[in-house]
């Protein structure tokens, strides 16, 4: 450790390298993709988001300081598979004159989820994806700033142990649900990966979009599916207004049947800081506990006393 | 670190701002005195359906297709509202009201019948983000290698502006004689409703081509408040169009210090400077007609004690 601080004052001194003492400067679009890079670049790198904590990237609207992150950035990073919206295509042209990763870069196509031609952008809730992702900021940091990769590709094994970890505990954790009960009832089809890789079968009140309506057909629908499979809990998100879902519950209600709401999800973005979601780990930690509290009847409450 | 590559985005954000803000005010003039201000916002949501009929149409959400689309949808936002008022002799902001709100019914259900799984809606397809606009440039030739010619919103808008600015210089005398007076015009052998839908073609073109730029809440704002500013002040339309478009880029060079001072949308600065410079007009002449009166009242005074 020593023999590292002394090399890099060295280099400092001689100005031999400005990378070596100055920061990376890397913009990413989302805030799961600002922690999931802040913990392979650590120190090395100054990491912002364009999106702040806690917006939907549906919603996110852009201020004057966002052009200077983006001109100013070294790396920028995204999401890709058009979570960006309008933006995607304009960092796909930014690549000309900076290094330009959407970080589902290279998933390969069977991992995806597709809808007609297009492909759901929610990878985040698949910890196995997630993995492939710190892949590809591994990659990229080290094709950057190649003096340091041995530290990037420490970092970057250390957390993908983690997200390994992770990985294993929810699909133990989603395996305590019975499987007929195993239904993940939310706002909107966010978790469709979460459902695939963890075996839940996913039901969305509204498409792919937050911002579209949903039809009166899919409230139907979704309430036979409850009464029929005898479902206790659905979920509301954190970035959808829980109107919907509460129409739903009481609608269930009416008709004779339990059913509440088994708390809120993280669904696009993390929570605010000092909040239990307020890193990528803790937020799947908080969705899991919260979907097999819920689907088991247990309330979150009990769990914390 | 100040560099000049940071200067020359300011000045492409500033200067397409500016393009959209002119353009917008030009127009503006003239659905201000026709009482058709709302005709902008109408667009904004009839597009919906556009959008949704290209898409279905032409297969994909290609940026061009989605702004034929939208120019068309306009367009018959426009005329059929027109219609609708001379037909009907409803007022035209109801006009507005039933065909707008009918366009965008018919694209939320299109939406929900046949788009349900993609994210297909006028806020992540047309409307622009006006920070973004110096990234989004247009590339001639390859892809790695061509030439960068600068941002693609900055060169549609310049055509537009000057589409309009000729447009309005060319048919000043006719727009104006259609506008104050259309009987006259009818008297004259003036084409009437060639010169309705030619400006109806103009509101429509611009306003797709801004949200392109700039997003909807700013088009909407810069269609109505210059316009509304000039209107206060002026006293022939040629003066209301100059003033119109003074007050346009005032909003944008206030609202863009603004916004780099508060670290804020772009968009909504410009918008609310629109406003507060509206805001400050109404009160000097406030002011004004206040001095004016306690002038009177002194020459009054003294010629009663005289």
């Amino acid at each position: 450790m020593a023999k590292l601080l002394l090399s890099t004052l060295f280099i400092t001194l001689i100005g031999l390298s400005p990378l070596a003492h100055a920061q990376l400067k890397i913009t990413v679009t989302t805030g799961m993709i600002a922690d999931l890079v802040s913990h392979i670049a650590k120190d090395k790198a100054k990491v912002q988001a364009l999106m702040g904590v806690g917006v939907d990237p549906h919603l996110y609207k852009a201020t004057q300081g966002d052009v200077r992150k983006l001109s100013r950035a070294d790396i920028i990073f995204y999401n890709g598979l058009h979570l960006e919206g309008k933006l995607q295509p304009i960092l796909q042209k930014m690549q000309r004159r900076k290094t330009v990763i959407a970080v589902t870069e290279n998933f390969p196509e069977t991992r995806l989820i597709t809808f007609d031609k297009l492909h759901d952008p929610h990878v985040w809730f698949d910890v196995s994806l997630w993995e492939l992702a710190a892949k590809e900021v591994q990659k990229t940091l080290t094709e950057k700033d190649p003096e340091n990769a041995a530290f990037y590709q420490r970092n970057a094994e250390q957390y993908r142990a983690r997200l390994n970890e992770l990985h294993q505990w929810v699909k133990q954790e989603m395996q305590k649900i019975p499987l007929a009960k195993r239904v993940l009832i939310t706002a909107h089809d966010a978790f469709g990966y979460f459902g695939k890789a963890y075996d839940l079968e996913v039901m969305g009140l509204q498409g792919i979009s937050t911002a579209g309506e949903f039809g009166l057909q899919d409230i139907k629908q979704l309430k036979d599916v409850i009464v029929a499979r005898d479902i206790s809990a659905v979920f509301v998100e954190s970035s959808v207004s829980p109107k919907f879902i509460e129409s739903l519950v009481k609608g269930v209600q009416a008709e004779g049947k339990q059913l509440r709401i088994g708390g809120e999800l993280y669904s696009d973005a993390m929570g605010a800081k000092g909040s239990d979601a307020d890193t990528y780990i803790k937020m799947v930690k908080h969705n899991v506990h919260t979907i097999r509290n819920g689907l088991l009847g247990k309330t979150t409450e009990q769990e914390t006393h | 670190m100040p560099s000049i590559e940071n200067w020359i985005l300011d000045l492409w954000i500033i200067a397409t701002a500016s393009l959209v803000a002119a353009s917008c005010a030009m127009v503006g003039v003239f659905l201000i005195l026709r009482r058709q201000a709302l005709m902008g916002d109408a667009i904004s949501h009839s597009v919906l359906l556009g959008i949704v009929l290209a898409y279905l149409l032409a297969g994909t959400n290609t940026l061009w297709v989605m702004l034929t689309g939208a120019v068309i949808i306009g367009l018959l936002t426009a005329w059929l509202s027109e219609s609708l008022h001379k037909l009907s002799r409803l007022q035209s902001d109801a006009s507005i009201g039933i065909v707008f709100t009918l366009f965008f019914s018919i694209g939320v259900i299109l939406v929900s019948l046949y788009t349900g799984h993609i994210d297909l809606d006028q806020e992540c397809v047309l409307y622009g983000e006006i920070a973004f606009v110096p990234f989004d440039t247009v590339i001639w030739g390859d892809m790695e290698t061509g030439t960068d010619l600068g941002p693609r919103a900055f060169w549609l808008i310049l055509i537009v502006f000057t589409l309009v600015a000729l447009s309005i210089a060319i048919g000043f005398e006719r727009l104006k004689t259609v506008t104050f007076h259309p009987s006259l015009a009818v008297s004259l052998g003036i084409n009437i409703t060639f010169w309705h839908y030619f400006l109806m073609t103009l509101v429509s073109m611009t306003t797709v081509a801004s949200f392109d730029a700039v997003g909807a809440i700013l088009v909407v704002a810069l269609l109505i408040i210059p316009a509304s500013s000039a209107y206060l002040l002026a006293t022939s339309l040629k003066r209301m169009l100059w003033l119109a478009i003074a007050y346009s880029q005032g909003s944008v060079w206030i609202g863009y210090a603004l916004s780099y001072w508060l670290d804020s949308s772009i968009a909504a600065s410009i918008a609310v400077s629109a406003g507060a410079l509206l805001a400050l007009t109404l009160m000097v002449i406030q002011i004004r007609k206040w001095i004016q009166q306690q002038h009177y009242a002194k020459q009054l005074q003294s010629g009663e004690s005289a």
